[in-house]
């Protein structure tokens, strides 16, 4: 699992997505940064995640659109899916150099924190709590983003899906309330708030559990399909 | 040693590989021959456990490759059709994250790279981002990519396409030097290639095998003429009355006249049958001057040919009309088998109450005397 992490982190750094992402999140942040600042005078850190929320939602697909679809088209598949390598650790792999890269993104945003505790006092607890939400949220986008990259050699089939289905989540609570806990961006406002809801880790987790399993299985099918 | 036995793959209604068996002994070398889409690739994807058959198994080193895919996969080097690499890796990375994906310890990975890279002949670029290289590099890559850590098994998908003549050798030279160690199978359309390299031949078409022998075999088996083309020159059109005085010539037929007003003329004779000599002499007596004489050798492509060209093409409603009869005989067996249960069912159910009664006559007997013994002692 740690050479296939290694090498997709790799690609991610060598090819200019890693940096694409990275880099589109921290404008659209610092963006959205100086707008609360001097249109709402509101100084706050945990709010500006509201916004990375859904920044996230749309710039995810970046991330995976290419995990499984580029591999599949290039055919370097056969080279990874012949390897003693288990589809677990090869799943495993690329998912977490995804949220490696994630966890650096997140990592710039403490340049945001710094800022504001330079010139007043945020609470680094609900900050880190806040980061913590934002991650589970971050690794249920890119389990799901992971899981459509598998079903298709198309990225940008691959990419629409993914955004398509993430903001069909996102107003989803507005058809019923019933309907409430399916929307994972909903369910990230309660981290900025500093509170840690166990509900919403669960829901995150065993999203992000399922998506990855889903997508061993369709490898895993895909083999006596194709 | 690969066992495939019994081995379908179907999409769909479609068989792109038919029942096919045969085995593969260590440490030989052998080609699959066939056209485009004869699943040549479909096979060699199956033994490495890329995809899996629809019917059959597939043992390769004694594992099921269904059943032990790490055991099978850690024994074999794959170099899959088309060459595909990492592009935004260099050829060194490329060929270390293969020694990696391959679970090489890591004590031993930098030597296994180094190696693979100086067989291939790649020490040069092995710097080079792999999407900068030539067709031919990259197709060396690839093979390093397979090679590397020296896998008992090496597959190779048409390894020598798109090469240069001088790399074609190369490449041949490197594969004919894997020979005292390694089985390979490799898959190709230069016939020429596979019998020099091969010790045995396998040829598909349309999915099912053909042939498996070796490549000297397949060639004999083809002859059953000889063919003799000659360039004459006859100003008294005397040739044709040469079929006269030399018996084992079966048929002489004019190809032509060339500019030099020289005659061409192609001589079919019996199988094994050299009238070289005889001919030079009786050509001497009748006056004709023979400018050029060529015996034809049967190759591995009129094998190929002969084998191929001479199935029976279906039609995809035959095919299904003949599957459809398959499918009706099934049926008609698994009525018989049932029949043959029910009718074996009531034979056993009437013997056992047969035996029931018999047993209850004869407790009842035992009783009978039993009493009776009974009776007598009172």
């Amino acid at each position: 699992m740690f050479a296939i992490m290694k090498k997709e982190f790799k690609s991610y750094l060598l090819s200019p997505i890693g940096y694409i992402f990275i880099g589109l999140f921290l404008l659209m942040f610092s963006i959205f940064f100086i707008v609360t600042i001097f249109n709402y005078s509101v100084v706050n850190f945990e709010y500006l995640f509201y916004n990375g929320a859904t920044i996230l939602t749309f710039i995810t697909p970046v991330l995976t659109m290419r995990m499984f679809s580029e591999e599949r088209k290039n055919g370097t598949e056969q080279l990874i899916l012949t390897s003693p390598r288990s589809l677990t650790s090869v799943v495993l792999g690329k998912f977490c150099a995804a949220a490696l890269i994630m966890l650096i993104t997140e990592a710039f945003t403490m340049i945001f924190f710094a800022i504001l505790k330079y010139f007043g006092n945020p609470s680094l607890v609900v900050a880190l709590s806040t980061l913590g939400g934002f991650f589970l949220l971050a690794l249920a986008y890119i389990s799901f983003g992971m899981f459509v990259s598998s079903l298709t050699e198309n990225q940008i089939i691959a990419c629409v899906i993914t955004i398509g289905v993430f903001i069909a989540m996102w107003f989803l609570p507005g058809l019923a309330p019933a309907l409430e806990p399916f929307s994972l961006i909903n369910m990230f406002d309660k981290f900025p708030q500093g509170m840690i809801s166990i509900s919403e880790i669960i829901t995150y987790v065993t999203f992000t559990i399922l998506f990855i399993l889903l997508t061993i299985i369709v490898l895993q099918r895909r083999k006596s399909v194709k | 040693m690969i066992e495939v036995k019994n081995v379908s793959k179907k999409y769909g209604k479609f068989y792109a590989v038919r029942d096919i068996s045969f085995t593969i002994k260590d440490g030989e070398i052998v080609g699959f021959l066939g056209r485009n889409g004869a699943g040549k690739s479909t096979t060699m994807n199956m033994i490495t456990g890329f995809i899996e058959p629809t019917e059959g198994t597939i043992i390769v080193n004694g594992y099921d490759v269904d059943r032990k895919p790490k055991k099978v996969k850690e024994s074999i080097g794959y170099m899959p059709e088309g060459t595909p690499l990492y592009y935004d890796l260099t050829v060194k990375e490329f060929v270390t994250y293969m020694a990696e994906l391959k679970l090489i310890p890591r004590k031993e990975r930098k030597a296994a790279v180094q190696k693979a890279i100086t067989e291939t002949g790649l020490e040069k670029v092995q710097n080079k981002l792999t999407k900068n290289l030539s067709r031919g590099y990259k197709q060396r890559v690839s093979l390093a990519g397979a090679i590397v850590g020296d896998p008992k098994i090496l597959i190779l998908d048409e390894p020598t396409v798109g090469l240069d003549p001088a790399q074609v050798i190369e490449i041949r030279e490197l594969i004919k030097s894997f020979r005292k160690d390694h089985t390979v199978i490799l898959s190709s359309h230069i016939l020429s290639e596979v019998s020099q390299i091969c010790e045995k031949v396998i040829i598909i078409d349309k999915g099912e095998v053909v042939a498996v022998d070796t490549p000297q075999n397949l060639e004999k088996s083809t002859t059953e003429k000889t063919i003799l083309r000659l360039t004459v020159e006859d100003e008294n059109d005397k040739f044709e009355t040469i079929k006269d005085s030399i018996s084992s010539i079966k048929n002489i037929t004019f190809a032509g006249t060339n500019d030099d007003k020289s005659k061409e003329y192609v001589i079919e004779t019996d199988e094994n049958a050299d009238i070289r000599k005889e001919m030079f002499s009786k050509c001497a007596e009748l006056g004709v001057v023979i400018l050029e004489m060529k015996k034809d050798n049967a190759s591995l492509e009129d094998a190929f040919i002969k084998l191929v060209e001479d199935r029976p093409e279906y039609s995809e409603k035959e095919i299904e009309k003949m599957e459809y009869q398959k499918e009706l005989e099934d049926l008609r067996k698994e009525l018989e088998d049932k029949k043959e249960e029910k009718a074996f069912k009531k034979q056993a159910k009437k013997e056992e109450k047969a035996r029931k009664k018999a047993q209850k006559e004869d407790k009842k007997a035992s009783k009978e005397a039993a009493k009776k013994e009974k009776g007598g002692d009172k």
